[in-house]
């Protein structure tokens, strides 16, 4: 009788262990695309706030902040002023900071930083172009290091590469290469949209491709 | 049957989870609702997000112990305890604020930061290199910020009415002697440091924190560089000389190494110069910088600066200038520095520092000649409390010691010898307190006791700050200033009393978009300065001497007008008069000129991949003492002009082709008048004006860069 007690208890435990596991799994499910989607700024930060309430109560998962971090790059485009847009930034990297207390030199991590430095370019070009491209470059370089494998890491360095030789007015850069690189890895992998993983980019780069690459 | 009684209550105790509702309204101390606030059960996912009117509405299971946290950028946590025998909750909160030094008013009195780690400076570290007519040298581009005084034949930074010698230059902390290379008598030097060692700079004309003394006018102070990004090497070979740079970079560490050589001779055979060379300038100088990460939270710093330089050139006898006068002037240096941060608790947080420095001078000419060895060393331990948000308090021991030995001979062969060995223990305790984001106040006491004079003494420095909108703020600083009289003078009386100054200052600024303006008024008291009627005979020193400096300050900077265009605009007034030295009353000092200005511009076109820098500045009228007049300083030089351009041209990533010209338009800068020592059989003393060594300036350079990432160029660094 003992041992029938003994296993109840057991499946209860693992069913509740089971329950939460898929409460996260379901979690993501729901307000990952609801991140890309949201079109207003009050949305987006609802959003936002439940991945990082998920983040929070994770003690191990990274991804929640990996999501809030690209939430606030998206809600940085939503608004005017240079104030708010820092403002989203350095909030991104923030989310940034504690998925990278969970994880440390993470390459998804590590590329998001580098796309948060490179919005910080277009905010002000002038002012801000030399020293945070460098910072951008330098975080897209280290994430391909960390995984060579990160197609978003190409696909991005590849933004980056193109617009610092937009600047200097000549050539790609190296940026198709970079997208070439990118669009090898993103269809080289079975591509789940129900994955938590970060798996953006393929679309993105095959833009880039069709518009820069191309028409050469 | 007891069993599965159990088995059931287990069950129904889970299914008993009833729901339960909270509403509520969030707002600031204002009474204004906070929308966007994440509201949320801890450790739960069940939470929302306040609307425009701060309410938000959760549906969450009932638990034991349920923590509501509402929490919003700016604000602290604020964390409820809820009853979880009610179904239906209540509640309204109100979220205090934090005060984030990002956006929180921030004392600028008296005080230029350029670092790129803060975006509310008005000027970044990239800005000082890049301005035309600086040749990449740090007081080189202070120069053109208001507060300061163009002292052409010098180089250095001459701050409010004080001597170049009251500025005092600070490397992480750690202060740094002698730190302007050696150069021909009435030549400009240049700073030893370059500026790409550094992320941040702070360059403060008066009222600066009690960590620093020994300063009377101005301290500037540097913050090298972190761990290095990338691993890479630089290559630049220019019109004086050349250099390889390269930077190492492992997992949490970094080296970088820096070899200058420099060598004037081809340029000189070029462009002709108002003096003649024997062995045109040559100088070696190595820079080196390790940096480690220690732990998560400590960083370790190295710096070696070392160079040996030297020149020999013939100068004109003033009466006779058909008699060319050698002269030979040496230099070795070697200046080493340690810094060590780390965080010991939530609360407090250390810094340790010790610094080296090796300093050997010679100059000669016809027989006379003078050399001077400084040997400094300087330990510091500062700790860092940080009660809350709004209180810190920083507390600091250090300890200076200097010594200096000095050999003169004159023409005669007669020799003079003094010495000395100076040490300076000193501590100090700083308190910042925020009384709202808008409101602060620094209080800071310095103590120092000077062996030499052996004199305990106590400076207070004061500041408050308060922030009157978005963009403006004002900020005041009160301060009192010690230090030791010029080496010339402890060599002859090792205990002659230091000096004293008094600062108060008032500014206003305003930081726009793309746009900021700001401007200063001050008032300066010295005391206690040296007075004498021969200056190697220190039984005619007395310490009585005093002076005064006042005046005003504007800045304006603008990067968005125009496009792609950048420039600023600096402004001083100053009116100041010193009885010191071997002055009959009070005199305006020769290195200060009533009104001072200078506008530098940056333009990047695209079209010719270009950046193009324009610099003007202008000085009035300075005095000097003209010994064929009976007043004393009644000598008025010309007003001083200066333009210069710089173009730097981005042939690809890795190479950039730079060129730079001071003075383009050739304007004839006299900076006073030299005399000869006796007077002609008539009484009249033969003079020689003291001007630049060349009209221009010509500097041509081709910087490389070899780096994997082809995306990396220079180009920052011009």
């Amino acid at each position: 009788m003992k041992k029938t007690v003994l296993t109840a208890i057991g499946i209860l435990c693992a069913a509740v262990l089971f329950a939460n596991g898929g409460q996260f799994e379901k979690a993501m499910a729901k307000n990952i695309p609801a991140m890309y989607q949201a079109a207003d700024p009050e949305t987006l930060i609802g959003v936002v706030n439940q991945l990082t309430r998920i983040g929070d109560a994770e003690a191990n998962r990274w991804e929640p902040y990996y999501y809030a971090a690209f939430g606030y790059l998206r809600l940085m485009s939503m608004v005017e002023s240079t104030e708010d847009k820092d403002k989203y930034l350095d909030q991104g990297l923030a989310a940034i900071a504690k998925g990278e207390a969970i994880k440390a030199n993470d390459s998804e991590l590590e590329s998001m930083k580098g796309y948060i430095h490179m919005m910080r370019v277009t905010i002000d070009p002038a002012t801000r172009g030399m020293q945070y491209s460098g910072m951008a470059m330098a975080s897209f370089q280290k994430a391909i290091a960390l995984n060579p494998q990160n197609g978003r890491a190409h696909f991005l360095l590849g933004r980056m590469q193109f617009g610092t030789a937009q600047f200097m007015g000549n050539g790609d850069g190296g940026a198709c290469e970079s997208f070439a690189k990118a669009k090898a890895i993103f269809e080289s992998e079975e591509n789940d949209e129900r994955s938590i993983a970060p798996s953006w980019g393929l679309g993105g780069t095959n833009e880039a491709i069709q518009q820069i690459c191309e028409g050469k | 049957m007891k069993v599965q009684f159990l088995f059931l209550s287990i069950i129904l105790s889970f299914q008993s989870l009833a729901q339960v509702t909270i509403g509520g309204y969030i707002k600031e101390k204002s009474g204004e609702p906070l929308l966007g606030v994440n509201v949320f059960i801890e450790g739960t996912y069940d939470g929302a997000t306040t609307d425009l009117e701060g309410k938000f509405s959760i549906t969450t299971d009932r638990a034991d112990s349920m923590i509501l946290v509402a929490s919003f950028v700016g604000f602290h946590d604020h964390k409820i305890l809820l009853d979880q025998n009610k179904d239906k909750i209540q509640i309204e909160i109100e979220l205090k604020e934090k005060i984030n030094k990002l956006n929180a008013v921030v004392i600028t009195a008296g005080s230029f930061d350029a670092s790129d780690e803060s975006k509310r400076v008005v000027l970044n570290s990239l800005d000082i290199v890049t301005t035309a007519g600086s040749t990449a040298d740090i007081p080189g581009a202070l120069n053109t910020l208001p507060g300061t005084q163009t002292v052409g034949e010098t180089g250095r930074l001459f701050v409010r009415g004080g001597e170049g010698r009251e500025t005092k230059t600070f490397i992480d902390g750690m202060i740094v002697h002698n730190e302007y290379s050696p150069s021909a008598p009435n030549t400009p030097g240049r700073s030893r440091f370059s500026p790409f060692m550094f992320k941040g700079m702070s360059f403060s004309t008066g009222g600066y924190s009690a960590e620093y003394g020994q300063a009377l006018s101005s301290a500037l102070i540097l913050q090298s560089k972190d761990i290095a990004d990338i691993t890479r090497t630089d290559l630049s070979f220019m019109s004086v000389g050349a250099d390889v740079a390269h930077t190492s970079v492992w997992k949490n560490s970094s080296f970088a190494g820096k070899v200058q050589y420099s060598n004037l001779t081809p340029y000189f055979a070029l462009v002709s110069q108002n003096i003649k060379w024997d062995q045109a300038p040559t100088d070696l100088n190595g820079n080196f910088a390790y940096r480690i990460k220690t732990s998560k939270t400590g960083f370790l710093k190295v710096y070696a600066n070392l160079s040996s330089a030297e020149m020999d050139l013939y100068e004109r006898d003033i009466a006779d200038p058909n008699l060319l006068l050698p002269t030979r002037v040496t230099s070795d240096y070697l200046y080493f520095n340690t810094s060590y941060k780390e965080v010991l608790s939530e609360k407090w947080g250390i810094r340790l520092g010790t610094s080296f420095t090796e300093s050997s001078d010679f100059a000669s000419q016809a027989g006379q000649s003078r050399e001077e060895d400084i040997s400094g060393r300087h330990g510091k331990a500062v700790l860092d409390y940080i009660h809350s948000d709004k209180l810190s308090i920083r507390f600091g021991a250090e300890l200076l010691l200097r010594k200096g030995d000095e050999t003169l001979i004159n023409n005669l062969g007669q020799t003079l010898n003094g010495q000395f060995d100076e040490s300076i223990a000193s501590g100090f305790v700083e308190a910042e307190q925020y009384i709202s984001s808008s409101l602060v106040f620094k209080a800071g006491l310095r103590m120092e006791n000077n062996s030499l004079v052996d004199q305990a003494t106590a400076n207070p420095r004061l500041s408050a700050g308060y922030k009157l909108g978005d963009k403006s703020q004002v900020s005041v600083a009160y301060g009192t200033f010690r230090q030791a009289p010029s080496n010339s003078i402890i060599y002859r009386l090792n205990n002659a009393t230091q000096e004293n100054a008094e600062h108060y200052i008032a500014n206003y600024q305003w930081l726009g978009e793309g746009r900021s303006f700001r401007v200063e008024v001050y008032k300066k008291n010295y005391s206690n300065l040296t007075r004498y009627s021969d200056e190697f005979t220190a039984s005619t020193f007395n310490f009585d001497g005093d002076g005064f400096a006042e005046g005003l300050d504007l800045f304006w900077r603008d990067s968005r007008t125009f496009n792609n265009t950048d420039y600023w605009v600096s402004y001083s007034y100053i009116n100041s008069e010193r009885n010191y030295r071997n002055y009959p009353g009070s005199f305006r000092p020769p290195f200060v000129s009533n009104h001072n200005f200078s506008v530098v511009a940056k333009r990047f076109i695209q079209s010719i991949k270009s950046q193009l820098g324009l610099t003007y500045s202008f000085a009035s009228k300075r005095r000097y003492n003209d010994l064929n007049e009976d007043v004393f300083l009644g000598g008025k030089t010309p007003n001083y002009h200066d333009l210069s351009f710089n173009i730097s041209y981005l042939y690809s990533n890795q190479i950039i082709f730079h060129a730079m010209v001071n003075n383009v338009f050739g304007f004839n800068n006299i900076f006073g008048y030299d005399y000869a020592a006796q007077p002609d059989s008539d009484g009249f003393y033969a003079s020689r004006p003291i001007r630049p060594p060349a009209k221009r300036f010509l500097f041509l350079g081709v910087f490389i860069t070899l780096a994997k990432n082809k995306s990396i160029s220079q180009l920052p660094n011009l």
